[in-house]
């Protein structure tokens, strides 16, 4: 593990992906966070777009923000969702990039892919592909993507700054990073933020 | 940070009151904790 890392990134993820196998299976069970309609409502995602989705697309999706709201994606532009969930941020990006368009979306944990890719074929959206990645190491080629989203994730990640660096090296140059995280304004103490069943609470 | 790899035009939205309602409601008002949208571009 890196001595400069808060904890070790690998126990991290296996905690993420305790808790979020949780929001697959169980989407409106006991979160200590909003999920699905309500959820997107409150972040203030096209009620048009997320009414026409069908529950399964909707229900697990746990973001913490709205990724499009500084900057709307392109009709043609490839976009990549790093730690994409259930999809509905893909999904979203589907209809606003269109047929023309691609949009990849990675995330670590079957049970979501699985959720993902069904959902997609659900709503015929052949633009639309997930791979099984994590966001320190994206599967995808350097300078593929116009733009990176991703929404609630990469405060998850130990490591922040070999993630932004991975979202560069994908980026095409020019290309833009927009996307929705947590943040603070009061510090937690450092012992909390060793406390890796914390950072899921 | 995203600067320090190479970002540039960093832009942040306005908070948004992520937790609000929620069970984790009282863990975030400690911390002050929202979510935001974050906007960068690779220089190019």
């Amino acid at each position: 593990m890196n001595a400069e890392l808060p904890v070790d990134p690998a126990m991290l993820r296996e905690e993420v992906k305790s808790k979020y196998r949780e929001v697959a299976a169980n989407p409106h069970g006991g979160h200590h966070f909003h999920t699905g309609r309500p959820l997107a409502k409150r972040l203030g995602y096209d009620t048009a777009l997320v009414d026409a989705m069908p529950d399964a697309a909707v229900e697990s999706f746990a973001g913490v923000a709205n990724p499009f709201l500084l900057h709307p994606l392109k009709p043609g532009e490839k976009v990549l969702d790093a730690g994409s969930g259930a999809g509905f941020d893909c999904f979203i990006a589907a209809r606003q990039v269109g047929a023309a368009g691609r949009v990849v979306g990675i995330d670590m944990l079957a049970e979501m892919l699985e959720k993902s890719r069904a959902s997609a074929a659900l709503m015929e959206l052949a633009q639309v592909q997930f791979r099984e990645g994590l966001l320190e190491d994206l599967p995808v080629e350097d300078g593929w993507a116009d733009v990176v989203i991703s929404n609630g994730v990469i405060n998850l990640c130990a490591d922040k700054k070999r993630v932004f660096q991975e979202i560069r090296r994908v980026l095409r140059p020019g290309g833009r990073l927009q996307f929705a995280d947590i943040a603070n304004g009061k510090d937690v103490p450092a012992s909390a933020v060793r406390n890796i069943d914390l950072w899921t609470a | 940070m995203l600067e320090e790899v190479g970002f540039v035009d960093v832009q942040i939205g306005a908070p948004c009151d992520t937790f609000g309602g929620a069970s984790g409601e009282k863990q975030a008002r400690r911390f002050e904790v929202y979510g935001y949208p974050f906007l960068a571009r690779k220089p190019g």
